[in-house]
């Protein structure tokens, strides 16, 4: 599903990857484990497409990232990919069911029964009026995760998703990622610097200095 | 040590960050001082320019005896009043017009022997003396005057007094300050010789004690009055004040809509912040430093806009003296301003000014920053929450403003009881009050109105920026009331200016009547006192085109200490000759009472004043003692401020022995052309006066375009405001941007594309664009009819029909809206700049 080929990132002076080569299965569950600095946060995205790189290539389904433009990779994004991040990264001002609503909506379409379906999922169907200030760390990640999913990507890139969790909130989280990827055959990039979390996952990578470890 | 360190690390660099926001908010600042400091610079020197005129160069001065039948008086009175003062000094003046200059100027003449200390030049000579004694024609002039017209020693002046031209020689330029600017003063006995007024003074000035002042009025006729300097100078200052003071008003509003600018800025900083003050109180930073940091950091934009606003104050006097000059001069009488300099004294009383708005500005939101919990100032959304459980009681409070800043114009325009309308102007204040208290709940009341419309077309965009507006609630309904603040002035002034506008055509189709109209061409105010010469009367009655000629003569009544402009006609003639171009009911039946009877009719705004009605009785001033008339009519009158008497002519020549007139209003026979008369009289009979020739399109373009001068400042306030207020929807619209990067960040991740996000911005604009127009609107109508119908009434005694200018108004206010919309795309393309990645990992 993904391939990497000799991909290097830099920032300024700074070099962050190194020339990365990796190749993920379709229905993979893959964890990278590294730690701050070490380019894990950067490889998510580029896979992703919100940056790019210097040199190499990134293929998903086939499809060459580099080649493509802003609009090409804003429709990727929208149609292929869905993110949760360490700080949920909710939008502050709508409610619970409208936060999972958007990806729907910015792909043009309006299916209520797929928004309560996912929160159904993710046990948050009696919140939908709620906004996010109004619920705790754990609740607003699991409207992260549903609004990941809303929209059926292939694609799940997690950038530590369990941070700003305390453990049993955490452990909540990662079965829910594991099941719902597992029931539906998505490929999971899942990016963390605890051991624990990353041994939830079908492979560990670990990255150091902008390489993969052997 | 300790708070410099703090303000140089909390404020400053914090200014220095939020650059652009913080130039924005000193430029909204410096526009509005600079107004108020022009219009105060302009209108203080035309004051000053009174009172040198009245003070004459003789500074011991301290009493004047004018006539009160308003025509000059029979010099054999100074003869008895110097027996009892003998420090008086005779007095002649007549106003005139540079040849080929267009700069009026006044010629005093005075006793030059006891004068000339105060009128010679420091390096004068006793030649000096002999030279103005000697010519017949030579005059002094201030050295002002002599660099602005480059006039030397023995030059010649040509200058307009009454219908002609005479030339006048400079025998000394002078550096003299007490002789006035725009002033050539001349021998006295040279004065009556050269221009023909034997026998006559204008005034009689006394430098005596109260004693000898009761002793000399006791003596003296009825038809003149004696008066402390002072009290002429507060008399003539009474009839600019409204005037200046309304001015004042409208500029202070142009410093209303900065002191928004100013609150949006650290508003905006302490939501920005509100993380940083969290921290600062978990140090241990009380409320107080709190609330110092943001009232100090608005405090130091506002001496910036200030000092920056004296200079562009000093600027924008400069630009703005040729205006309020030459309405001054065509509304009350002749005055010369000059280049205004800003003082010390000014310069202070501006940055009082602008520190004040700006303290005022800062301490609410600094305030309630002061008041934030730590936990509280973390959550992001919580501040803006502080606010919604308020709304309800800051909403009835704006309501009550807006009916008690109603009810308060009310009770002014029904009793009227001040001179200066105080109480329309605090209403006005009141109501833009309580529509800024009230802009919250509007706005949210708006957002639920269109939310179906918005959401139908502009689907998750548009729900993101109804979302966002209701989350940031009070932000957005501050970026409303600044476009609502300028959309109020504007339609205000607007409404009022074509209300005004209404009335004075409707007035002009009423009045000017005749064919040909004929005055001195020194005349460039309204209404002119010095008569034309019979020769210039008897010629055109003469001429074989006129049917007929209304000898028009106007006085400058003294009553009560105030100076009525009375103006005497042949009612009769007017009857006859214009009777079928009588627009309005009653002015056929006015002039008859006029007429025939021993009767007077009043301007409005003199009978509010007076407390006359029809069939009162008024006492005028004449030469031959006090006489009562009839008060036959009352009637709208735009051609003054102070009041306006019509009697028939007869009465002058009962009571003033006068014939002659300061205007030859010409009416044609029929079919003959103005246009030929007018050139006939120019290259004929007429040539070799000073005169202006006017036919009726003509004057009745001239007072339109007086109308339209005296206007032109309103228009500058005019488009500063709007200047001020749309910087303040930029900077508050790129605040927000600046802010929700976070936002626009996960939308860019979750696949929404630069021009979705663009969309967004523009989107919010333009809701709170429409939304303030719309309000603007609302606030401008009420606005403008207590202007139209209270302020105008209580400062100037017009009455004027309120008009509401639908097609300027519509366009002129989407004009508004389409900028708002536009300057929104400056913070819509610079979202682009940013790189989301940077702002989604950070908490």
């Amino acid at each position: 599903m993904i391939l990497l080929d000799d991909v290097r990132k830099s920032y300024g002076n700074a070099a962050v990857l190194r020339g990365i080569d990796l190749e993920v299965s379709g229905g993979e569950f893959l964890s990278i484990m590294g730690s701050s600095g070490s380019g894990k946060s950067t490889l998510l995205n580029l896979v992703g497409g919100m940056d790019r790189p210097d040199s190499g290539a990134i293929r998903v389904d086939g499809q060459d990232l580099t080649a493509l433009s802003d609009e090409p990779l804003t429709l990727y994004r929208r149609r292929k990919v869905g993110f949760i991040f360490q700080f949920f990264n909710l939008l502050p001002n709508i409610t619970v069911f409208e936060n999972v609503e958007m990806p729907l909506l910015l792909n043009g379409s309006n299916d209520t029964a797929r928004v309560m379906e996912c929160l159904s999922h993710v046990g948050l169907r009696d919140k939908i009026r709620s906004y996010p200030h109004e619920l705790s760390g754990g609740q607003q990640q699991r409207v992260a995760v549903a609004r990941a999913l809303v929209h059926d990507p292939p694609l799940i890139l997690a950038d530590e998703p369990t941070g700003s969790l305390d453990t049993t909130s955490g452990d909540a989280i990662m079965s829910l990622i594991a099941s719902l990827c597992r029931e539906r055959g998505r490929t999971v990039l899942l990016v963390t610097h605890d051991i624990s979390i990353a041994r939830r996952a079908d492979r560990v990578l670990k990255i150091r200095d902008g390489r993969i470890l052997p | 040590m300790t708070a410099l360190k703090l303000l140089q690390v909390l404020v400053l660099r914090s200014l220095r960050q939020e650059r652009l926001l913080s130039l924005l908010s000193v430029l909204g600042v410096a526009l509005g001082i600079a107004l108020f400091v022009g219009v105060k610079l302009s209108s203080d020197r035309a004051l000053g320019s009174f009172e040198s005129d009245i003070r004459g160069p003789n500074p011991s001065v301290t009493h004047e005896i004018t006539s009160a039948s308003g025509i000059d008086f029979d010099e054999a009175v100074y003869r008895h009043v110097r027996m009892l003062e003998e420090k008086s000094l005779p007095v002649i003046r007549a106003g005139g017009l540079v040849k080929g200059r267009g700069e009026t100027i006044e010629i005093l003449g005075l006793d030059i022997i006891r004068t000339l200390r105060y009128v010679q030049a420091t390096e004068g000579t006793p030649g000096d003396l002999e030279a103005v004694l000697r010519q017949p024609a030579g005059v002094i002039v201030p050295a002002s005057l002599a660099k602005r017209l480059s006039l030397g020693k023995n030059d010649t002046i040509t200058v307009s007094l009454y219908d002609r031209d005479y030339d006048l020689t400079v025998v000394s330029v002078t550096d003299a300050p007490s002789v006035p600017s725009g002033t050539a003063v001349m021998d006295i006995g040279n004065f009556q010789e050269h221009f023909g007024r034997q026998g006559v003074l204008t005034r009689i000035d006394l430098p005596t004690d109260p004693a000898t002042a009761n002793l000399i009025e006791n003596s003296l006729p009825d038809s003149l009055v004696i008066r402390q300097k002072e009290e002429a100078v507060r008399n003539q200052e009474a009839l600019i004040a409204s005037f200046r003071q309304n001015l004042h008003f409208i500029s202070l509003m142009a410093i209303l809509v900065g002191m928004f600018l100013l609150y949006n800025t650290v508003f905006i900083s302490i939501v920005k912040r509100r993380t940083e003050i969290g921290i600062l109180r978990s140090l241990g930073a009380g409320k107080g430093t709190v609330l110092s940091l943001f009232a100090l950091q608005g405090l130091l934009l506002g001496l910036a806009g200030s000092l920056l606003g004296i200079a562009l104050g000093q600027l924008s006097a400069t630009l703005s003296v040729a205006a309020v000059q030459k309405t001054v001069t065509s509304m009350y009488s002749r005055v010369f301003i000059g280049t205004p300099f800003i003082t010390l004294h000014d310069a202070l009383k501006a940055l009082l000014l602008g520190l004040s708005v700006s303290c005022a500005a800062s301490l609410i939101p600094a305030r309630e920053a002061s008041r934030l919990s730590p936990n509280e100032s973390s959550r992001e959304g919580s501040f803006e929450m502080r606010y919604r459980r308020h709304l309800i009681a800051v909403s009835c409070l704006g309501s009550l403003l807006i009916l008690a800043g109603a009810a308060i114009s009310y009770v002014e325009y029904l009793k009227t009881p001040f001179t200066f309308p105080y109480l329309a102007h605090s209403g006005i204040l009141l109501i833009i009050l309580g529509f800024t208290l009230l802009s919250p709940a509007y706005l949210l009341a708006v957002m639920k109105a269109v939310r179906r419309p918005v959401i139908h077309l502009f689907g998750a965009i548009g729900r993101i920026s109804l979302g966002e507006m209701q989350g940031s609630l009070y932000r957005f309904s501050i970026a409303l009331m600044s476009v609502a603040v300028s959309c109020a002035l504007i339609v205000a002034l607007l409404t009022l200016i074509y209300s005004f506008r209404h009335s004075l055509q409707r007035w002009i189709n009423s009045t000017i009547l005749a064919d040909v109209y004929i005055k001195p061409a020194s005349c460039v105010s309204n209404y002119c006192f010095q008569p034309l010469s019979e020769e210039v009367a008897s010629l055109v009655e003469k001429a074989p085109e006129v049917a007929g000629v209304d000898r028009y003569r106007v006085l400058n009544l003294d009553i009560s200490g105030t100076k009525v402009i009375t103006a005497f006609g042949d009612a009769a003639l007017t009857r006859r000759l214009a009777g079928k171009a009588f627009v309005e009911a009653r002015k056929e039946e006015r002039l008859r009472e006029v007429e025939e009877g021993k009767a007077v009719a009043v301007s409005l705004y003199l009978a509010a004043r007076l407390g006359l009605s029809r069939g009162d009785t008024v006492e005028l001033p004449t030469p031959s003692g006090r006489q009562a008339f009839t008060v036959s009519d009352t009637f709208v009158s735009y051609s003054t401020t102070s009041g306006f008497l019509y009697l028939d002519r007869r009465w002058l020549r009962e009571y003033w022995g006068l014939d002659d007139a300061t205007q030859l209003t010409v009416y044609l026979k029929e079919g003959q052309d103005p246009a030929a008369f007018i050139g006939r009289l120019r290259t004929g009979e007429l040539r070799g006066y000073s005169l202006q020739i006017m036919n009726n399109r003509e004057l009745r373009q001239m007072i339109l375009g007086i109308f339209d001068r005296s206007f032109a400042i309103t228009y500058a306030i005019e488009i500063i405001a709007t200047v001020v207020s749309l910087i303040g929807v930029v900077s508050i619209l790129i605040a927000l941007t600046l802010e929700k990067r976070r936002e626009m960040s996960i939308l860019r991740y979750l696949g929404g594309s630069w021009r979705q996000i663009e969309q967004k911005v523009l989107l919010s604009a333009g809701l709170a664009g429409a939304a303030g127009t719309l309000l603007g609107l609302v606030m401008g109508l009420m606005m403008s009819l207590i202007f139209v119908r209270v302020v105008n009434r209580v400062s100037f005694g017009w009455e004027v029909d309120f008009q509401i200018p639908g097609l300027p108004l519509g366009l002129t206010l989407l004009a508004v809206f389409l900028t708002t919309v536009v300057v929104a795309v400056i913070p819509a393309k610079a979202v682009r700049r940013f790189d989301p990645t940077r702002y989604i990992s950070r908490e």
